[in-house]
């Protein structure tokens, strides 16, 4: 490098004239601003790319890669298939004068106008999703070598949209089909192809729609709020399978959807593009490194760059002591990290609308949608967790010891965990699912459940190099499941007396007991775990 | 010499909150204008407002006559910029990010001009590796590299001697003027006084209240600061 920089003065006279004002189109290109070369700008990239992955990539390399990911698709498959097909004959079986969870006389919901509601979400959700995902983007190396070259964007953006919209359109119609077999048993084999594609078709209008917002620079909120609505409708097509119509209506609206949006999506800003990117790659990194703490990262709103007033004046009272300057720290950012009731409502809905259900799910698959309402609800608490998980130093600033430390974190989660579950048991008790004494189970099932959304949020990145155990059936990556569930383990262990009273129809005292054992211990462990060692969450 | 770059009234920063004083400058073809200032004076977010990279809380940019608007393929076609952006294409060679760069921009001769950008900047060597393996300087070079190759009447460069050596600095300086020399105007944020007296024809120093100088009186503040 120093012979080259000793020359440099000598090779400026070497470099061509300068010609910074040598602006015009490309040869051969078109009018407006050379379309033909932003193809060939794209073609290049990949064509070079692809060179430079091949000569890395063995033949036999590429064909173990094939092989264990078939083989681990057909696992998931055949275990996910076994699961449906076993749950569907429990459900057949089921004997419809049994009430659930619930009282008959509270069946009031007909059983449609719930797998409709849920479609409907699910397309919601979908939108949402697609929306934090671009679905018009670009990776962060095409956002920086791209977008700042003067030729038309949209072949540089086109391949990549298409790819998303149709992929999640697939993906949906293949998540569609074992809720069509639970959820419509009197349906032939065709109904249900039928019922997945047309639910693929209305994912595919959905993820549309959120690319017609992309297209807007600062949509309106009444401009957010009609895609959503727009779903209310194609929600319906699904259930109506047993004719073509539904599957055609969709097939044309998505079409329309498409011809609308495909052609524009080189209009999409440049900021906008790059944003859908970094989601897009942040989650797929957490997809692929099965991270779940990363994935709320990648898919959660924006930050606020500038802190919002809540609780100010809390925070600006002043403090006897570094404990309770900790705890107020950590009040004020839970209040201001915390994104709104929505999802924990919608959670409590979901269960009480399942209990209301007519007719009534077998009580075994109720609790497991209450089991899993509590722990995405506990997953959704540790926010500032997982943000002072990022930064294990800022834990060591304050003269505190490090159980102090844990005890002030899990303050917040557990105590709206404890009014999470307090809401859900007391629904619970007003459609006759159990007395009163499950509000206070639920109460101090919430406080362990708290723990463990702490616990999950700062669970250490799994260590992928762990040697697996051998068992007799076979190797089992047993550090990096422990790691994987680590959270998630107690915060279901939590759950387990509040879900056998509601199996039993009574709280026993003993039962009160027990969870306050495990609530209580649950906390004290956590209690134990030192913020140092949690740096990698 | 014709105007290429218009602010007029500016006021740059972040939730309606200016993070400096109203800045009102005129760059015309063959000038170079240094923007000094100490750290956290706002000085990024000016030239990132003047790229047409972050929006303008008041005030008007026009390029060329034409307001800045950075997905207009004409802005991208007169406005080079180049950022602290560490970001490569993966598996794209040095050399190949070069030729994007040159083929994008439907340059003559693009093979010729990316060899001449690698001999200048030192990465002949070190044209058949991706940019992972690179030195932080080097990838730096590349950057530069990329922003000087191709055609713009405007150049904005944030601190570019950041991670250079100083016979770098010297060659960049050199770069620059020639660069201006043929007609661009160019907008040079830098901490480096030498880097500003050997470039720029005029200096606007940020602060709370914006002020433009000579270069000399500009290296005198940086020196200070």
């Amino acid at each position: 490098m120093s012979s080259s920089n000793s020359t440099l003065t000598g090779e400026l006279r070497s470099l061509p004239a300068p010609e910074a004002l040598r602006l015009r189109p490309a040869a051969g290109a078109d009018a407006d601003g050379a379309l033909a070369t932003a193809r060939a700008v794209v073609a290049f990239t990949r064509t070079s790319s692809r060179r430079y992955n091949r000569a890395r990539t063995s033949v036999g390399g590429l064909f173990v890669d094939i092989y264990s990911n078939a083989l681990a698709l057909a696992c998931v498959l055949a275990i996910a298939g076994s699961f449906v097909v076993a749950l569907r004959d429990e459900i057949a079986r089921r004997d419809p004068t049994q009430g659930g969870l619930a009282d008959t006389q509270w069946h009031i919901l007909p059983a449609e106008l719930m797998w409709f509601l849920l479609t409907y979400l699910a397309l919601a959700g979908l939108l949402t999703v697609a929306r934090r995902l671009g679905p018009a983007s670009v990776s962060s190396s095409e956002g920086s070598w791209w977008l700042p070259l003067p030729v038309d964007r949209r072949p540089m953006v086109l391949p990549g949209t298409v790819r998303l919209i149709l992929g999640m359109g697939l993906a949906s119609a293949v998540a569609y089909l074992p809720f069509s077999f639970l959820t419509e048993l009197g349906r032939s084999g065709t109904a249900h192809l039928l019922a997945s594609a047309t639910f693929g078709l209305t994912a595919v209008i959905a993820v549309g729609g959120a690319a017609v917002l992309q297209l807007r620079a600062r949509p309106t909120r009444g401009e957010r709020v009609w895609p959503v609505l727009t779903l209310l409708p194609l929600a319906v097509l699904p259930s109506l399978a047993a004719a073509v119509w539904p599957l055609a209506l969709a097939g044309v609206t998505s079409l329309v959807v498409l011809a609308y949006v495909l052609p524009r999506v080189g209009s999409v800003a440049g900021h906008e593009l790059i944003r859908g990117g970094g989601v897009s790659g942040h989650a797929g990194a957490s997809v692929f490194l099965l991270d779940v703490n990363e994935l709320r990262r990648a898919l959660a709103p924006d930050p606020r760059l500038k802190a919002s007033q809540r609780a100010r004046k809390l925070y600006a009272r002043p403090t006897r002591s570094p404990l309770t300057a900790l705890v107020r720290a950590d009040i004020v950012s839970f209040l201001r990290l915390q994104r709104g009731l929505a999802g924990p409502l919608l959670w409590i809905g979901a269960c009480i609308a399942l209990v209301l259900a007519d007719a009534a799910l077998p009580a075994l698959v109720q609790l497991l949608v209450i089991t899993i309402a509590g722990c995405v609800t506990a997953g959704s608490m540790g926010v500032v967790a997982q943000r002072t998980a990022l930064v294990p130093d800022l834990d060591s600033m304050l003269p505190v010891s490090s159980w102090a430390v844990m005890l002030s974190r899990m303050l917040m989660p557990a105590a709206v965990m404890s009014l999470w579950m307090a809401a859900v048991t007391g629904m619970l008790v007003i459609v006759g699912a159990g007395g009163p004494a499950l509000i206070l189970l639920g109460a101090v099932a919430g406080l362990g459940m708290g723990a463990g959304s702490v616990r999950a949020a700062t669970k250490p990145p799994t260590d992928w190099t762990a040697p697996a155990a051998e068992t007799p059936f076979g190797p089992v990556p047993r550090a990096q499941i422990a790691a994987l569930i680590r959270g998630l383990d107690v915060t279901v262990l939590s759950m387990v007396p509040v879900l056998l009273a509601l199996y039993i129809g009574d709280v026993y005292p003993w039962l009160v007991g027990v969870q306050a054992a495990i609530s209580v211990g649950i906390v004290l462990i956590q209690m134990a775990a030192k913020p140092s060692s949690q740096s990698g969450a | 010499m014709g105007a290429v770059l218009q602010a007029t009234g500016l006021l740059v920063g972040y939730f309606r909150a200016p993070v400096c004083g109203e800045v009102s400058v005129t760059v015309h073809q063959g000038e170079v204008l240094g923007v000094v200032g100490v750290n956290g004076a706002g000085k990024s977010t000016v030239v990132r407002t003047l790229a047409g990279r972050q929006p303008a809380l008041a005030g008007d940019v026009l390029v060329q006559g034409l307001p800045a608007v950075p997905d207009a393929v004409m802005f991208r076609r007169q406005v080079s910029a180049i950022f602290d952006d560490d970001v490569f294409f993966p598996a794209l060679t040095v050399r190949e990010h070069l030729l994007l760069v040159a083929r994008g921009h439907s340059l003559d001769s693009p093979d010729e001009r990316v060899e001449a950008e690698l001999e200048f900047f030192g990465l002949q060597e070190r044209a058949d590796v991706v940019p992972e393996s690179l030195s932080s300087g080097q990838r730096r070079r590349l950057l530069l590299a990329a922003g000087l190759i191709r055609p713009s009447s405007l150049l904005i460069l944030d601190e570019p001697e950041q991670r250079l050596d100083p016979v770098m600095r010297d060659a960049l300086a050199q770069r620059i003027r020639d660069h201006a020399e043929a007609g661009a105007a160019v907008v040079l944020v830098t901490h480096d006084p030498r880097l500003l007296v050997q470039t720029a024809s005029t200096c606007l120093v940020i602060d709370d209240v914006v002020e433009q100088l000579d270069p000399d009186r500009g290296a005198a503040i940086i020196a200070g600061s």
